[in-house]
């Protein structure tokens, strides 16, 4: 068994460097990809991009190799030390370079995780087992398909889910169909104090009044289909509080109404009640 | 508590009694109020009106404040201070480790009287990596957060109409705007509203 899974991290590892290589070398978004990445940091702004370019020339080409017959040892031990400097690579990006974009499978900015840490550990683990491996992936496939095909999806499957590029492509939709199916956020009901507030800065009465007003909201609380809000005011000199009272079933802004208390003797200073919403004909303005 | 009941009942009667004219108390125009309150900060210089730090210490109505350039900052929290922690709170509510940002007057002594205080205030985005009861796991910048809805407090503004209660819209992989108030020293927060496209 241990030599089917040998002989078969050829093409696992090969597979995995040539998705990788595709990315830094045919994707349109590679220049951003390298510049996001910790080669900025290592190489510098300007060698970035080049060096992420031959870096994909390299997976490209030992990719190649590996998946193409003969079978040699040396290019299990380029892929391991590859790998060796993958993870070393990465290593370092995480330390020195935390906010940078990992740049492996995808141009997708992924910052360097404990995941793509694990992933480049895998490979170096694929790529040591290949060194001893005495035949091609294709024989042993050939001769062991089921066991072998199974080997290779469970290892595919772990590449894929330490992958977070690859997230948007399975892992979200998995959890959107779980939130679908289990609503985990429904429940919310009644007027949240943000619409009261939105309601109340809309209105002519917030208007006539803003200036005055010194605080944010101070206290607010429902009585009898009203919703007070009150602020913290300065009116002539004197500290006042002014009380918007917000219907709780009716949006229009036109319906708050404010007072102007006095802290001191609790007298209305003033009072206004709500401005109707003109009637008659309006003028429609169209934007051309 | 009769108190707050009395001074509630005051206040309500006084928004829903009758109009008492505002014309003999001279101009609300707006112009007016903002020309006698003009302040001038130059460009680029701290507003000296403006304070943010975490608490260091609490004595009194005082808050010690260290910002987050080191300066100290002494608040003084009095009877026409805000106090907001996720939604309108009282001083009691506020602790030492709380962060803050505070708006009000400098005093000649170098006091901040606070005129408004908002406590632990976050306002990130983020992704939704993910979703539980009541619970949002957001990508931030590689970082995860996790955000709580708080039934009865949390808000959501879809599209920019106006906000609701129902987080129910709110989607997996979907960019959101978040404002919420922070528990010290974690990566999580309670949602004041959650501002996402639906």
């Amino acid at each position: 068994m241990i030599e089917l899974i040998a002989a078969l991290q050829p093409l696992l590892v090969g597979v995995v460097l040539i998705w990788s290589a595709r990315v830094k070398l045919v994707s349109r978004h590679a220049a951003a990809a390298a510049h996001r990445s910790a080669l900025v940091r290592l190489v510098g702004q300007r060698r970035a991009l080049p060096a992420y370019r031959l870096l994909g020339g390299v997976e490209l080409t030992l990719g190649g190799l590996l998946l193409l017959p003969p079978a040699l040892r040396l290019e299990a031990v380029a892929a391991t030390v590859l790998a060796a400097g993958f993870l070393g690579y990465l290593g370092y990006a995480r330390r020195a370079a935390p906010t940078s974009s990992c740049g492996c499978l995808s141009a997708r900015p992924v910052p360097v995780s404990g995941r793509s840490l694990a992933r480049a550990a895998l490979l170096l683990a694929a790529g040591g087992l290949a060194v001893p491996a005495t035949t091609g992936w294709a024989d042993a496939l050939a001769t062991r398909p089921v066991a072998g095909g199974a080997v290779l999806l469970a290892e595919l499957a772990v590449v894929v889910a330490l992958s977070p590029e690859l997230d948007p492509a399975w892992l979200l939709p998995l959890r959107r169909l779980r939130a679908r199916l289990t609503h985990p956020l429904r429940g919310g009901s009644g007027v949240p104090l943000l619409a009261t507030v939105q309601q109340l800065q809309l209105s002519d009465a917030y208007r006539r009044v803003a200036a005055l007003l010194r605080s944010d909201v101070r206290e607010h609380w429902d009585d009898g289909g009203w919703r007070f809000v009150a602020h913290a005011a300065r009116y002539q000199g004197r500290p006042v509080t002014a009380v918007f009272a917000v219907p709780l079933a009716d949006p229009e802004p036109g319906a708050v109404r404010v007072a102007l208390v006095d802290d001191a003797t609790g007298h209305t200073l003033l009072s206004l009640a709500g401005t109707a919403p003109p009637s008659g004909p309006r003028l429609a303005v169209v934007p051309v | 508590m009769d108190q707050t009941l009395d001074r509630r009942r005051l206040l309500a009667t006084a928004a829903l009694g009758g109009v008492v004219g505002a014309t003999a108390l001279g101009s609300l125009a707006p112009e007016a109020a903002f020309a006698a309150e003009a302040t001038a900060v130059a460009p680029g210089a701290p507003d000296p009106n403006f304070a943010e730090g975490r608490i260091s210490k609490i004595s009194g109505s005082m808050l010690l404040v260290t910002g987050s350039d080191t300066v100290l900052h002494s608040i003084r929290i009095t009877d026409g201070t805000s106090i907001w922690k996720l939604h309108p709170t009282t001083f009691d509510r506020v602790a030492v480790g709380d962060g803050l940002y505070a708006r009000g007057v400098r005093l000649p002594d170098g006091t901040l009287a606070a005129d408004s205080v908002w406590v632990n205030i976050v306002n990130l985005h983020g992704h939704v990596a993910a979703v539980g009861r009541n619970v949002l796991h957001l990508d931030h910048k590689g970082q995860r957060i996790l955000a709580h809805v708080v039934p009865g407090r949390s808000a959501a503004v879809y599209n920019g109409t106006p906000a609701v209660s129902d987080m129910s819209l709110l989607r997996v992989g979907r960019h959101v705007q978040v404002l919420g108030a922070w528990h010290p020293d974690t990566n999580e927060i309670d949602i004041a509203t959650v501002y996402a496209a639906a």
